[in-house]
Parts: C-alpha cells; sequence; structure tokens
C-alpha cells in the first residue's frame, strides 16, 4: 500500500513538472489566438476551414474582448490578438517592447441598439444628443425621446471592450466617459445581445453583423441630417460608427502565423468575412 | 511511524495557503500605498482613476446573505427530514440527487440564471430588469443548496442512535427528540456545512456575473435588493483577463481578492470558535 501510493504521488509530480511526456500529438503545430468577441465569429470559422486545408496546423481561438487581445500579444501569451479598435496610447505605453503589427482584414459598424419592442412602438431614430443624455442619466424614459412610456434600461459594455471605445468616442469624444445612466454592464456580444433581446426596453451597443429580429440598431440623427445603418451606409464609411477589424501580432508573424493571416485576406477567407455579416476588404 | 510522503503532503497543502497569501499581499501593496483605506471605503471605481471597492464588498455581502436565508432553512430543514423521517430508499435518492447538484458548475446556473431566473424575477416583482442582487442571491442560495442539506444531513445522520433511544424513553415526541437530543449533537457538522456553503457563495464567479447587472454601486436606498450590483468575484471575473499582471488597475483587482481571502478567513476563525463548544465563547 505504501508502495503504491508513493508511486501515485511520485507520478503526480513528475506529471505536474512535465517530466512524463504529455499526450499532445507533437507533428501538430499550433497557433493561438484571443482577443475581441468582435472578430471571434471570423476567425473562429477561418479556422475550421483553415484547418482542413492544413490539418498539421490547429488553431486556437479563445473571445476575451480588445484589450485582453492587445495585452495577450504583448506579453506573447498568445501568437495573433484579435482587436476591433485602434490599439491604445496607454497600451503602446505599458508595452514598450511590443512592435505591434496591424493586418486589417474586415470591416464593421458599431450600432446603437434597442430592443424590437420599442422600434416598433415608433423609436425608429435617436438623435446624437439623446443617446449621450440616456447615458450620462439625464433621459430615463423612452417618452423624452419619443418613444412609450417606459423606463430605459441602459446597457454599457466592461470598460476595455473594443466596441464600448469606439462607441463612447463617437458619442462623447472620449472613451474615458463616467457613464452615470447605466444599469447593466456586460462582456461579450453575445452577452449584450441576449440582454438587450430579454429586455423590452433596452438600449445598447453591438456590432452591426449581430443585429437579429430581437436587437435592432437605430439610425443616428446628427444635426439636421439622418445616419441610416445600412449595409451600403457601413460600406462606403457615412454611418459614423464604422471601424476596422483587425489581427494584430508582435513583429513580423511567425510562418505559421502568415499562413493564416494570408488565408483571411484571400479569397476564401474574405467569403468568409462576407457570411458573418461583416465587410470584407478585399 | 508517520509515512514520510505523508510529511511531505502536509508542507505543500500548507505552504501553498502560504503561497497565496503572500501573493495577495504583495501585488495589492502598490494601491494600498497609494490609496489607503480609501481603497475599502471608495464607491467608485474607474480605471486609470480611482479605485474604491465598498460596492463590491457590498455586493458579496448582500448575495452571501440572500444565499444563507434561502439554503439554510430549506438545507436544514431538508436534512433533517431526510435523516430522521424518511426512510432508507428515499434518503439513498434525495442524497444522490443532491450530491449530484453539488457538482453542477457554476457556469450552468449562470446560463439558466441569465435566460430563465431573471426574466421570472422581473415578470414576478413587476421589475423593469431582473439582473439585480436578488436574483443573484437566489441563484446562489439554489446552489449552495445541496452543499448545506448533504453535508447537514450527514452530521445529523451520525449522531448515535443512543440518544434517539434516551430521548424516546423519556417520552419525548419525534419532534422533541429531534430538536433537543439530536440537533445539538449535529450542531458543529452544520456549523462547517454552512460555513463550507457560505465560502463558495461568496467566491463564486461566473453565476453571479451574468445576473447580477455588474454595475460597480451600491443601491439606493442601499436595501433595495431589485437594484444591479457588482460582487468582488464577478469583478475580478470581468476584468482579469484584460489588465494581466500590469499596472495598478491588476493591483486593485489583486487588492479585491486580498479582501476576499480575509473575509473567507474571518469566517472560518468565527465557524472554528463557534464549532468547538457549538455555541459563542
Amino acid at each position: 500500500m505504501v508502495v503504491f501510493l508513493t508511486s501515485l504521488f511520485i507520478a503526480g509530480f513528475l506529471s505536474v513538472g512535465g517530466l512524463i511526456p504529455h499526450t499532445v500529438d507533437a507533428r501538430q503545430s499550433v497557433i493561438k489566438v484571443s482577443g475581441s468577441s468582435t472578430v471571434l465569429p471570423i476567425v473562429a470559422r477561418a479556422a475550421e476551414a483553415f484547418s482542413a486545408h492544413h490539418p498539421d496546423i490547429r488553431v486556437l481561438v479563445n473571445p476575451g474582448g480588445s484589450g485582453v487581445g492587445v495585452k495577450s500579444v504583448g506579453h506573447h501569451l498568445v501568437h495573433i490578438g484579435m482587436v476591433s479598435r485602434r490599439i491604445l496610447d496607454d497600451e503602446k505605453i505599458a508595452l514598450p517592447k511590443a512592435d505591434f503589427r496591424i493586418h486589417v482584414i474586415g470591416r464593421d459598424a458599431v450600432a446603437c441598439v434597442i430592443s424590437s419592442e420599442i422600434h416598433d412602438a415608433g423609436v425608429t431614430s435617436l438623435a446624437k444628443e439623446d443617446i449621450r443624455k440616456i447615458y450620462l442619466g439625464e433621459v430615463t424614459n423612452w417618452r423624452q425621446v419619443g418613444g412609450p412610456d417606459r423606463e430605459i434600461i441602459t446597457i454599457d459594455k466592461e470598460a476595455h471592450r473594443g466596441t464600448r471605445h469606439v462607441f463612447m468616442e463617437y458619442f462623447f469624444g472620449t472613451s474615458q466617459v463616467k457613464t452615470l445612466g447605466v444599469d447593466l454592464v456586460t462582456g461579450s456580444n453575445n452577452e449584450q445581445r441576449t440582454k438587450v433581446a430579454l429586455s423590452d426596453t433596452a438600449i445598447g451597443m453591438l456590432s452591426y453583423a449581430w443585429l437579429n429580429n430581437d436587437v435592432v440598431g437605430v439610425d443616428i440623427r446628427d444635426g439636421n441630417g439622418i445616419l441610416a445603418l445600412t449595409d451600403e451606409n457601413v460600406r462606403n464609411g457615412i454611418y459614423p460608427m464604422v471601424r476596422d477589424l483587425s489581427l494584430v501580432t508582435d513583429g513580423m508573424p511567425n510562418d505559421l502565423s502568415r499562413k493564416f493571416i494570408a488565408f483571411l485576406l484571400g479569397p476564401d477567407g474574405q467569403r468568409i468575412v462576407r457570411e458573418m455579416g461583416y465587410v470584407p476588404v478585399r | 511511524m508517520t509515512p514520510w510522503f505523508l510529511g511531505i503532503s502536509f508542507l505543500i497543502s500548507s505552504s501553498l495557503a502560504g503561497i497565496i497569501l503572500v501573493f495577495l499581499i504583495s501585488g495589492s501593496l502598490p494601491i494600498f500605498e497609494k490609496y489607503g483605506w480609501e481603497f475599502i471605503f471608495g464607491e467608485e471605481w474607474y480605471v486609470g482613476e480611482t479605485y474604491g471597492a465598498l460596492p463590491m464588498i457590498y455586493g458579496t455581502t448582500v448575495v452571501t446573505g440572500i444565499a444563507l436565508g434561502i439554503a439554510l432553512p430549506l438545507g436544514i430543514g431538508t436534512a433533517v427530514v431526510t435523516s430522521e423521517v424518511v426512510g432508507r430508499r428515499m434518503r439513498y435518492i434525495l442524497k444522490s440527487v443532491m450530491e449530484i447538484m453539488a457538482g453542477v458548475p457554476g457556469i450552468v446556473y449562470g446560463l439558466l440564471g441569465m435566460l430563465l431566473v431573471t426574466t421570472w424575477i422581473r415578470d414576478l416583482f413587476g421589475l423593469v430588469d431582473g439582473n439585480c442582487l436578488l436574483t443573484a442571491g437566489l441563484l446562489l442560495g439554489v446552489m449552495i443548496l445541496p452543499t448545506v442539506m448533504t453535508l447537514s444531513e450527514d452530521a445529523i445522520h451520525v449522531v448515535p442512535n443512543f440518544y434517539r433511544e434516551q430521548a424516546y424513553a423519556l417520552g419525548l415526541q419525534t419532534h422533541e427528540v429531534i430538536i433537543y437530543a439530536v440537533l445539538p449533537q449535529a450542531i458543529p457538522g452544520i456549523l462547517g456545512a454552512i460555513f463550507l456553503g457560505t465560502t463558495r457563495a461568496m467566491g463564486e464567479t461566473v453565476a453571479v456575473m451574468l445576473v447580477i447587472g455588474s454595475l460597480d454601486r451600491i443601491p439606493d436606498p442601499f436595501y433595495n435588493l431589485f437594484a444591479p450590483a457588482q460582487s468582488i468575484a464577478s469583478k475580478i471575473g470581468r476584468e482579469a483577463a484584460e489588465s494581466i499582471g500590469v499596472g495598478l488597475h491588476w493591483n486593485a483587482l489583486v487588492a479585491l481578492g486580498l479582501i476576499l481571502f480575509g473575509m473567507v478567513m474571518t469566517l472560518t476563525w468565527l465557524a472554528e470558535r463557534v464549532g468547538w463548544t457549538g455555541r459563542l465563547q
């Protein structure tokens, strides 16, 4: 018994220390990707297609937000980061050794979204100033902006999310805004969409490709013009919150990563970008 | 003879606790140097500007309180019935179900909570939205119920029959036997069960994160359980990946971890003191 326990114990130690080889297929190379949940659907689908062409390469994709993407690449935790906004000055200062290279793979818009019930009740566009006031807590009822007499559930996103960044920079000129009118904070696009859909009186922000019947984008009134949320306006950049979806590497990508990025920029990859609801760059 | 590997196991286990504590303290030093008590009593958290932990401490305390308010009566009540009233076969079934439930991961409760419980709570209480302290507490209560129930049941079940026989011999009714003879003997074990449930509730991350609303604000008025809030664990869960290892933001999150650690340690200490004799000394 003692011998048995002892050997178990030693085996435990060795496997923790990595002395007993793990049973991972050594012939498979791995590309690790993490970051923006906006870019993730494209990369996840592309990873499947890419691995079908290259059975010896595995692509591991994890969500977390643009901030996570930048930091993970900077700390060499992953090979490729996914970002849905520009890289911030703060991030460059925090990671002085990193030499970020941006590879734009598609375009997207950030939409201001509302629950379909409110849209059906007649709120199809909102003034830029109204949206600002809603997030600052100065407007709290849909009646104040031409809707039904219902309290507004204002949904924000975690501070480091790329979607929030683009949204707040457009409405407030800075992402460091204190949104005192907020009721809920969510993380990924998926969580945001679910919470808006489950509510019948919510406003939030969502990547264009994630809109559906329950979560509807609104047009934005800026000055006298209406900036309509249409495919056409996203493609030609008339809709304001259009952004690049990028992969980021530290320095030149290694051979494996370069192959994967080239695949995304090629015809198959760009078709996936379109299929996922985003706008291709080529 | 004490086998040598037992000694080694002991050393590893005890040094692990030490390592975690050292990590938490050293990681949170910068934030306490800069903000001192203001970190604990501050109510605002804006990354890069100011860090205040009070809303999170408040959230953790309240959701744990609600969870206990649900899990204690239900768990101990079920435990008493399972051990003392129902037959052996029924007990086996109840225990198996509870033990399976105790192993369900938090994310499953979280998703169920987000998709079902938030809308139930909203419709039941006529709220504008169901992501709030009450929903999080309720969900946690359901999560820790199996732990509280099954461990309390164990404690009650192992009380020797001698006590029951004596009590019956004195002419006591079944409920009197349970209250005056069985439960007092089981109290240390029941306290242990409550303690384990409490710490699981305090540390639960993802289930709370999905239903509490994640708003770093103490509700107004503070006893409004229908308001969104934030717990320590859900705050760390939301922001840790983004701040990995560098900067004051990271120090602030580690300090939150230290506060949670301190809260759990205080509870452990209390539980041991109470558990010794079954009452506060």
